[in-house]
């Protein structure tokens, strides 16, 4: 009897660092067991992966770090459910499995010769932060760079020690914000919700593209002030995130209307997000 | 020349050989619930005019629970161990039209750029003997879906019953042909004297257009129809699972003890509440209306936008099976009207 | 049937009712569950042999908004099961308008023809034709060909067997389970918002449709509805396996009536046997 090709079977990767983000969401550096899946494994950013705790199950997140760094890989989660309950109890030295690179990614390559916008909202910062750092690794390609991040409060901002990073680069604006109530006495950033934020600082929407990422009410909003700024609908990308399990297709999880998160996206622009039927 | 005759007794004969051989053997059960596995060659009773068994024989290629793969854990690492394998080679005798074209119509979204071999090797390792089908009741629609009752897509092997009692057995696939040639003694080659095939129930009447139903169902997403259909459907899931072309599915971690266990593909319905729903709490088909619709949009729209080929062998299990009555072929057969 | 119909429409038109959930034909030899809004729709309405569903699964189920009072057709056996629903507090008794029906059998199964070998099992010992509730009555009583016991006659062939035979019996049925939860979605009783095969934190009762996991299903479903199963059989019927898990919900209740002297949903007040607790309780199990 003959064993088979088992597209479900994760390969293993270790946990070398945790990081506390906030108080409910952590980043792990991964790397690979194995030296040789390390070398052959390849990802674009945007794309996503299904983590295995094992006897747990699988959970899927987007590769948070950049394909221009391939000596860790990144992950960020917020606990929410069974699996993420079970990540947050592992620590440096376990061994977790990933399955991927899955789903389209961002168009770096139509971005180049562009201004870029980022734009994100709590965890969203991580799906966002893989083309952030993408694109920052090859920022002669690009025009201008604006990073608008913001979070409900100080304690919820992701990736603190990044922000602090790009606010230093001359070459990318970085405007931080939290929600009104959310400041501490000593917060030197904006106060308001990202959108509005967004319409402050203003960024043309002529040949540039913004790649949108965070909650679903954060996004609502935003797009309209985009739209003002002569932001297009093909030049406005998000990501998306809805129920999977096999990430491959096959399980008939994660459909909304006749696109598969998992092999149409998650990566969609305004376009399409708009043509998408209410069920996601 | 690929047509050849063979009895009942041969048929009979045939199956205890290959039990000699550890082959598989399955053929549908008495009670007709389901196709199982027999233990000799006389339980297989080929039945044209009999109703579809309420389970169809999709778990020979897409079980309703499979093992991915074991993992055994230490403090800090975990190896994976592969599953066995592919099994004994497989045999199904006397499977309808409508369940034959199973195997075409899943192969496309198991092959969909990542192969399943999972489902691919048990298609490559199971023979199907075709049976042309006498049955024909209000809940069945297989002409309206591109198949009939003498269909032989999916088939290796076609018995169309004679009036002699014997079988006309025609080899459809090469894999049949390699069958018979391994297993010739029981197959004597048709000749023009052979025994004319029965006659048997005519087919159903085509109950709707699929083409024009994908058209209504291209715009009609929020249309106040589905609301209706979710009044009175309960979302269990027997309506996907006896279904030969419902193929959504779950994966699982499940624990022998502390340190190892399995992971473990089992089916799922679109039908649950809990389908959709996002750890947030977040559902995206709340209602059961929205649920029922995706069933009909995935089957009928969805599949055949991708893969062209709809998701449904018009065999009215689901139909039958339903303790409340939901009625697909009605269902469409209401939108062909719109 | 005239008399049902000519209620429905004036409960409708009078707007005591917002909907009636009733029975509606569908060719010559089955019915099926059906809601009548107006009285147009209620012209559709009927009883007979066919009526085999529970309808009272709906009461809480249904998607629809509130909006005033839900009228329901109900058999004995149905009647009970809302007894019960009123019983465990999940139906105030003033939302429902019951209409209990003088009930002269069903069929096993919805689409079979009317004689006594089709008669559903139940219907060989029911002892309420006459609903023990109800707002209004209709129908008559008339004799039927009663059908042989062949629930209990299982039952009996069970409790023939030692517990070796039996634990083999019930694992070669609990291994056709495919775990569509067809039984569990027909039943009144089993309303829980999020049923204990759903909760993952942990997963107390694995979802796999194999040995380990069905038997913990089917026990626990059974564990879960004794003393409380009113043994209407939807659940025996709806099994596209054929198992018939009706027969241990009919076991446990035979040992709820014989111990405690209690059966599920002949009366509204009183206290449900998994509900309450009497201070004369039989012990003599605690050892």
């Amino acid at each position: 009897m003959q064993t088979i090709e088992n597209i479900y079977k994760p390969i293993l990767v270790e946990i070398i660092e945790v990081i506390q983000e906030t108080a409910d969401v952590k980043t792990f550096k991964l790397k690979f067991k194995d030296p040789e899946q390390q070398k052959s494994f390849s990802f674009k950013a945007g794309q996503f992966a299904e983590y295995s705790v094992f006897g747990v199950g699988e959970c899927t997140f987007c590769i948070a770090s950049s394909p221009t760094r391939m000596d860790v890989i990144e992950c960020s989660f917020k606990v929410a459910g069974k699996v993420t309950s079970a990540l947050d109890r592992l620590n440096v030295g376990d061994t977790m499995g990933l399955r991927g690179p899955y789903g389209n990614w961002f168009p770096i390559e139509e971005m180049k010769g562009k201004n870029v916008v980022f734009i994100a909202g709590g965890i969203g910062l991580a799906p966002v932060r893989c083309v952030i750092w993408n694109v920052l690794d090859l920022r002669k390609e690009f025009k201008d760079v604006t990073i608008i991040y913001g979070s409900r409060s100080v304690g919820d901002l992701v990736y603190k020690r990044e922000l602090e990073e790009w606010a230093q680069m001359n070459d990318v604006k970085t405007v931080v914000t939290v929600d009104p109530g959310g400041e501490t006495p000593d917060w030197k950033g904006e106060i308001g919700f990202v959108p509005t934020i967004v319409e402050k600082v203003a960024p043309s929407g002529v040949d540039t593209v913004a790649i949108i990422c965070g909650p679903p009410i954060m996004i609502k909003y935003t797009f309209p002030v985009l739209e003002k700024l002569g932001f297009t609908e093909d030049n406005m990308i998000t990501t998306l995130e809805n129920r999977m399990k096999c990430g491959l297709g096959k399980c008939g999880r994660c459909n909304v209307g006749n696109v598969y998160v998992c092999k149409d996206g998650p990566v969609f622009t305004h376009k399409q997000i708009k043509a998408l039927p209410d069920e996601y | 020349m690929n047509e050849y005759i063979i009895t009942n007794e041969q048929i009979n004969q045939l199956a205890s050989e290959l039990l000699n051989k550890n082959w598989n053997v399955v053929a549908e059960s008495s009670d007709g619930i389901s196709f199982k596995s027999i233990t000799q060659g006389e339980d297989i009773k080929l039945n044209p005019s009999s109703k579809p068994s309420n389970l169809s024989p999709k778990q020979f290629f897409f079980p309703k629970s499979e093992t991915l793969f074991f993992y055994k854990k230490t403090q800090t690492d975990v190896e994976i161990i592969d599953t066995a394998g592919v099994g004994n080679k497989t045999i199904i005798f006397g499977v309808k039209p409508c369940d034959t074209a199973l195997t075409g119509i899943l192969s496309k979204v198991f092959n969909w750029d990542y192969k399943d071999e999972f489902f691919n090797k048990k298609v490559e390792n199971t023979v199907l003997i075709g049976l042309k089908c006498g049955y024909n009741d209000d809940d069945c629609f297989c002409t309206s879906v591109g198949l009939s009752p003498e269909s032989e897509k999916g088939s290796d092997i076609f018995l169309v019953p004679l009036e002699d009692g014997s079988f006309l057995a025609k080899a459809v696939t090469e894999k049949g042909s390699e069958f018979v040639k391994e297993n010739s003694k029981f197959f004597a080659p048709a000749t023009d004297a052979k025994s004319k095939p029965v006659e048997m129930k005519a087919a159903p009447q085509k109950k709707f257009d699929p083409a024009r139903i994908k058209e209504w169902l291209d715009h009609n997403f929020e249309n106040e129809y589905w609301k209706s259909l979710g009044d009175l459907c309960l979302g269990c899931a027997q309506c996907a699972y006896v279904c030969p072309t419902c193929h959504c599915f779950d994966i699982v971690d499940e624990n022998f003890d502390y340190m190892s266990g399995r992971r473990v593909k089992n089916w799922d319905c679109c039908q649950y509440t809990m389908f959709t729903k996002h750890a947030s709490g977040h559902n995206p088909r709340s209602h059961q209306s929205d649920r029922y619709r995706q069933r009909v949009f995935h089957k009928f729209k969805y599949y055949p936008d991708r893969f062209e080929t709809i998701l449904c062998t018009g065999c009215g299990r689901c139909i039958r099976g339903c303790g409340i009555g939901m009625n697909i072929s009605e269902v469409l057969q209401q939108i062909d009207k719109f | 049937m005239a008399q049902l119909v000519e209620l429905a429409k004036e409960l409708l038109e009078s707007g005591k009712v917002s909907l009636i959930i009733g029975y509606t034909a569908k060719g010559d030899n089955a019915t099926y569950p059906f809601i009548a809004y107006t009285a147009a729709e209620a012209e559709k309405l009927v009883f007979n042999h066919h009526c085999v569903n529970n309808l009272s699964v709906y009461i809480n189920r249904l998607d629809i908004p509130e909006a005033g009072k839900i009228g329901i057709v109900v058999k004995g056996c149905d009647a009970r099961a809302l007894s019960m629903l009123i019983q465990e507090s999940q139906i105030k008794r003033e939302n429902v308008l019951i209409i209990g029906v003088n009930c002269n059998g069903v069929v096993k199964d919805v689409e079979m023809e009317w004689k006594k070998e089709n008669v559903a099992p139940k219907c060989a010992v029911c002892e309420v034709r006459t609903p023990k509730l109800y707002d209004e009555l209709i129908g008559t009583l008339e004799d039927f060909e009663k059908p042989d016991p062949t629930a209990m006659q299982i039952i009996a062939k069970i409790e023939a067997m030692t517990p070796k035979e039996r634990w083999a019996f019930w694992q070669n049925e609990f291994d056709k389970c495919i775990k569509c939860y067809a039984c569990r979605q027909v039943c009144p009783l089993c309303y829980c918002d999020r049923c204990i095969v759903d909760e993952n934190t942990p997963q107390w009762i694995e979802t796999s449709a194999t040995a380990r996991g069905n038997f913990s299903w089917n026990i626990i479903r059974a564990l879960h509805q004794s003393g409380r199963c009113v043994g209407c059989g939807e659940c025996s019927r709806v099994c596209p396996m054929g198992i018939p898990i009706g027969v241990l919900n009919m076991k446990m209740n035979m040992i709820g009536m014989s111990e405690f002297g209690f059966k599920p949903g002949m009366d509204i007040n009183e206290p449900t046997l998994v509900g309450s607790y009497k201070f004369d309780d039989k012990e003599n199990f605690i050892r």
